[in-house]
């Protein structure tokens, strides 16, 4: 019998197991450890896994609110992600514009230049952004990690941008220009408020790479601007640091890139096809 | 850069401001371009140059002497470059190749449309969000040796575990890394292809139906030519990143035991980040830089060359 969906029941069966094991696979781990920032500490490697457990806030409290400097070390996150996505877009506003609107035979060339940048080995470039950074003294300081953030997210949002001001009609920018409008006037007051869905693309997308950025920070953050992940990482050498404070902190680096990932859900897909696909 | 303004309308005002508009295109692309420059330009210049010196940040906090081509043929022999490139080459290719086919058969169970798969979509993204250094706790909490999620599992399963666990022998240390990129990115793949199999216009998959088109025709010859252009441009990424990648080796396995798993990003890593020897590290930056561009200017001559922009 073929149902409505024009799939017959034991398609229809498999399929969903399909799916299932599919959820079972990606969302199971995490799920897993949210359990073990929540569970009490003896049950973390208990075998077999113990799943029924009086949930327990004592990790949290210790590591993100108590003596541990996860609260700080998240504010620190925050700052850097927030100072990357907004440093990014006077740079990458008026380029992806002027490559959107403007013919140039080198269009190709600087397009697939800003990509190949994000294929670069993060890892090549610590070593001497360190020793750089600490020659013109900005070594330890939020600015620092801000700065070569931009490698990531210049190229990502010029790409994504060119992509929505392509879709904007010339007609309307056209009009203006009849009218004697400046060609600054025309992007900023015209053509930026129709993107604004690419703008929030980008911001978010920016601010998720910041967020989640261990490499730079790692060399370049100092004990009081250290973020997150490069915190949770301090914990592996800290005699007494148990799983429980791991999973707790690494439970609240988790938390913020999901959060923006579900609410801005209908904008993920552009931003992870670099404006490709509508979605 | 020769540039030409196409809107019509541009061509009736005046002289004046038509020469800023000749320069306008360049002027607007160039903060980013210096920007970029700058901050890509330094450091290979000052690897390059302390490529050729000896240097140990431990014992100078300056440049030593000029050693000539010593410290390439030192990371060459020294440090296991041949290991970690076979490593890096088997955990790149690999590990696109699964995450790519497995997110594909998931885009196309997503792109059965039943009910349930939209929010299915919203959660399966869930793990490309993550930091690969915070997957890295997670995988390194399942793979415990004693109590871990995935050791009970496999256990469970009568799926033989090595005695030092899954990150402690070195025959399965590297696939232990590999299985954690694969949950990592997979998602992405399957993300990104349904959405691109959601673009294929319903009278071309009609047509194909009434030619009766099979299974296979339908998937290999109809739909992936429509997501073939985004395709090739995460997959590039994606065999970029899985090649630099360094932290979730970091944090899973150092490299070890041995240098079963080491990459080639984990042994730059040692060199500069642990020996602080930052000649050698210099050195095999360069060796790096050079594989990677030699790597991305095929693929790009190869894949992109007949692109319309």
């Amino acid at each position: 019998m073929v149902s409505v969906s024009g799939y017959s029941g034991l398609t229809r069966t498999a399929l969903y197991a399909g799916l299932l094991l599919c959820l079972m696979f990606f969302i199971g781990p995490i799920v897993w450890f949210f359990m073990l920032a929540i569970r009490p500490p003896e049950t973390a490697f208990a075998m077999p896994p113990v799943l029924a457990f009086k949930p327990t806030a004592a990790a949290f409290f210790h590591t993100v609110i108590d003596p541990g400097a996860n609260g700080r070390q998240a504010i620190n996150s925050l700052i850097v992600a927030v100072g990357a996505v907004l440093l990014n877009l006077p740079f990458s506003v008026p380029a992806a514009y002027a490559l959107s609107r403007f013919r140039m035979r080198a269009k190709k060339y600087v397009m697939l230049w800003y990509l190949g940048l994000l294929m670069a080995p993060p890892i090549a470039f610590l070593i001497p952004y360190f020793i750089l950074m600490t020659r013109i003294g900005l070594s330890g300081t939020y600015l620092s990690m801000i700065l070569v953030l931009q490698t990531l997210t210049i190229p990502f949002s010029i790409w994504v941008l060119k992509s929505f001001i392509d879709e904007v009609p010339k007609e309307l920018e056209e009009a203006a220009r009849v009218d004697g409008a400046r060609w600054y006037v025309i992007m900023l007051r015209i053509t930026m408020p129709l993107v604004r869905p690419g703008l929030i693309v980008t911001s978010m997308f920016a601010f998720v790479f910041a967020w989640n950025n261990a490499a730079f920070p790692l060399v370049l953050s100092s004990q009081s601007t250290a973020t997150l992940p490069i915190g949770t990482l301090g914990y592996f050498a800290t005699s007494g640091v148990t799983w429980s404070f791991i999973g707790a902190a690494a439970v609240l680096a988790m938390l913020p890139p999901m959060l923006i990932f579900l609410i801005f859900d209908k904008y993920v897909v552009r931003g992870l096809t670099f404006g490709a696909i509508k979605g | 850069m020769a540039v030409t303004v196409e809107t019509a309308a541009m061509q009736a005002v005046p002289r004046r401001r038509r020469r800023v508009a000749r320069y306008l295109p360049a002027l607007l692309i160039a903060p980013s371009v210096i920007m970029l420059l700058c901050l890509i330009g330094f450091p290979l210049v000052f690897a390059l140059k302390n490529s050729f010196f000896f240097w140990n940040l431990q014992t100078s906090p300056v440049p030593l002497q000029y050693v000539g081509l010593a410290n390439y043929e030192l990371a060459l022999t020294a440090s296991a470059f041949g290991a970690s490139l076979v490593n890096t080459i088997i955990l790149t290719v690999t590990g696109t190749a699964i995450e790519f086919f497995l997110g594909f058969a998931i885009a196309l169970l997503l792109a059965t449309q039943l009910k349930g798969m939209s929010v299915s979509r919203a959660l399966l993204i869930m793990p490309t969000t993550i930091a690969p250094i915070v997957a890295g706790f997670l995988f390194r909490y399942m793979y415990d040796p004693t109590g871990g999620l995935l050791t009970w599992l496999a256990n469970a399963l009568f799926l033989p575990v090595p005695a030092e666990g899954l990150l402690g022998s070195p025959n399965t240390a590297l696939l232990s890394i590999l299985i954690a990129d694969v949950w990592q990115w997979t998602p992405f793949f399957a993300i990104v292809l349904y959405a691109g199999l959601l673009s294929v216009p319903k009278e071309v998959i009609e047509a194909a139906r009434l030619d009766r088109a099979s299974f296979a025709a339908m998937v290999f010859r109809i739909k992936l030519p429509f997501v073939l252009k985004t395709a090739l441009i995460i997959l590039l990424l994606r065999f970029m990143q899985l090649f630099n990648t360094f932290d979730l080796v970091l944090v899973l396995t150092r490299g070890g035991p041995g240098t079963s798993s080491r990459t080639l990003g984990y042994t730059l890593y040692q060199q500069g980040l642990i020996d602080f020897n930052i000649g050698i590290a210099s050195a095999t930056t360069w060796m790096i830089v050079l594989i990677i561009n030699a790597l991305v200017g095929l693929y790009i001559f190869f894949a992109f060359r007949k692109w319309e922009w």
